[in-house]
């Protein structure tokens, strides 16, 4: 179960309160896969960090099965700069399993994101499509039961993109996870989501079930048609064919 | 540490010698009042020989790393101390603060009459010069620690006690090396002043003994002494800290005290 009812987030910017999130309510089933796509700024950070328990809702409430484990990748890697690669990934594990468990779930985790090369490697040392790998590694070696994602695909070339995308569906597909991934790219939103929820000025303003079988392909003119639409919706006709319809970095 | 980097250096403390020579053999420099490097080395020497030097030396050595240990004993509980806690910042900072802007040299007649002349005097003087930078450098970095990475530890589980040791500790060591090797400078100044105003044995003493005697050769022997050993004990700390924190070796460079 992972919930918000009539959430909302105010941030208090120079004295000025920002609503960050306004009366959002939507519900993401267990084993589900869910992206959330909008502009800049729309709440979709703001929205991941509450179901992760980071940040408390003004008002409305969130609800989460206390006993799921969650993972979590955000828009930087957030790597420790003291702990090589392994150890990085290892970080969240330790003092939870053995030895021999974190050992085999590191190598299982990294050999996913095509690092096993760079284990030794610090954080200083690793690019920055490197780094985000490492701790998509370090979310996946979690196996948790709730993996949200913030972005965590952007600071990567088209190729190790797509990749990685596949992984992830891969997973989710073998694991049920629940899985919620916030991204500003409206075809990856398409490939990757079961629903589509759409948002806009911390409101959520349309879910699109996407019934298109796993694996997707960017060339499918279902994909294409459906991303079409959504980014109509978006940003109102504006430049259909620029699918960049939310920066990187919010506010 | 490879030989190529310590080339440089060589080459410039050579160079100021020659010139010291120099001007000494020129006739631009009074013998008396800066002896010729020869005659500098004769001194040393000499106390080598006898055995002084190294008498005075290891009685110095001792009391700076016995200073030092006791500083950084007591200056990283209480970093943490007052980084965790409220209460204790209200009662201690304001304290810390004062003590803090009062020059140790200007308590030596007060640890004078309190401690007397002995060593716990001594350690005084050196505690009270190099406890703060390592209080403050490691205060410093526990505060400059990342929010980003403890919300990877909050999202992980973790315990506040195992954020505070696996995520805002280690980010405090970088700023923690430099006031470790800043204390440690300050603990050698601080013990020379404490040796040269009341001691009977150290490098200090050594000086102010030989400047009485008129022995100019001898204050050089020993200032060269206090710089040579003042460097090799900050190289033993970077070499130490870079073996045991690979990572920190960048920012190492970074921290010339």
């Amino acid at each position: 179960m992972l919930e918000l009812i009539d959430a909302s987030r105010q941030y208090d910017v120079a004295g000025r309160a920002v609503r960050a999130l306004d009366g959002v309510s939507e519900r993401f089933p267990a084993g589900s896969i869910t992206t959330v796509v909008g502009r800049s700024g729309c709440g979709k950070t703001t929205l991941l960090r509450l179901l992760a328990g980071l940040t408390d809702p003004s008002s409305g409430e969130v609800r989460r099965d206390a006993a799921r484990s969650i993972g979590v990748v955000f828009q930087e890697a957030r790597l420790m700069p003291w702990l090589d690669a392994a150890a990085n990934v290892a970080f969240p594990l330790k003092g939870r399993l053995g030895r021999a468990e974190i050992a085999a779930r590191v190598d299982e985790a990294l050999t996913l994101v095509g690092l096993t090369d760079a284990r030794r490697a610090l954080p200083a040392q690793l690019s920055g499509g490197m780094a985000q790998r490492v701790a998509i590694a370090r979310a996946l070696a979690q196996r948790p039961d709730i993996l949200l994602l913030d972005e965590p695909f952007s600071a990567l070339d088209a190729f190790t993109r797509r990749s990685l995308q596949r992984v992830l569906v891969d997973i989710w597909r073998r694991r049920r996870s629940t899985v919620v991934l916030v991204t500003h790219d409206v075809e990856e939103a398409v490939l990757l989501g079961e629903s589509v929820v759409e948002m806009e000025a911390g409101r959520v303003v349309g879910r699109v079930a996407v019934d298109l079988p796993f694996p997707r392909e960017a060339t499918d003119p279902a994909v294409v048609d459906l991303r079409r639409r959504i980014l109509a919706r978006l940003v109102g006709g504006a430049d259909p064919f620029n699918p960049q319809v939310c920066s990187r970095r919010k506010p | 540490m490879p030989a190529r980097r310590l080339l440089a250096p060589t080459a410039v403390f050579a160079s100021v010698a020659l010139i010291w020579w120099l001007a000494g053999r020129a006739g631009w420099t009074n013998a008396y009042l800066l002896p010729a490097p020869s005659t500098v080395a004769a001194a040393l020497s000499d106390l080598a020989a006898s055995g002084a030097l190294l008498k005075h030396t290891l009685i110095s050595l001792q009391r700076v790393l016995l200073g030092f240990a006791l500083s950084v004993a007591l200056a990283l509980p209480l970093a943490v101390l007052l980084s965790a806690s409220r209460p204790a910042r209200v009662v201690l900072d304001p304290l810390l603060e004062f003590v803090r802007q009062v020059p140790p040299l200007a308590l030596i007649p007060l640890l004078i009459l309190w401690l007397g002349i002995g060593e716990a005097q001594k350690l005084g003087i050196i505690v009270l010069a190099s406890f703060f930078p390592v209080f403050l450098g490691f205060r410093g970095g526990i505060a400059g620690v990342d929010p980003k990475l403890i919300e990877v530890g909050r999202v992980a589980g973790l315990t506040r006690r195992d954020i505070l040791t696996r995520i805002v500790l280690p980010s405090a060591l970088p700023e923690l090396v430099v006031g470790l090797r800043i204390s440690l400078g300050y603990s050698w100044r601080a013990l020379v002043g404490a040796e040269l105003i009341a001691s009977s044995a150290g490098l200090g003493y050594m000086i102010i003994d030989a400047e009485n005697l008129a022995r100019t050769d001898i204050v050089l022997a020993g200032i060269l002494v206090i710089g040579a050993i003042g460097l090799l004990s900050d190289l033993v700390l970077r070499l130490a800290v870079t073996r045991a924190f690979p990572w920190l070796s960048a920012d190492l460079e970074a921290a010339r005290a």
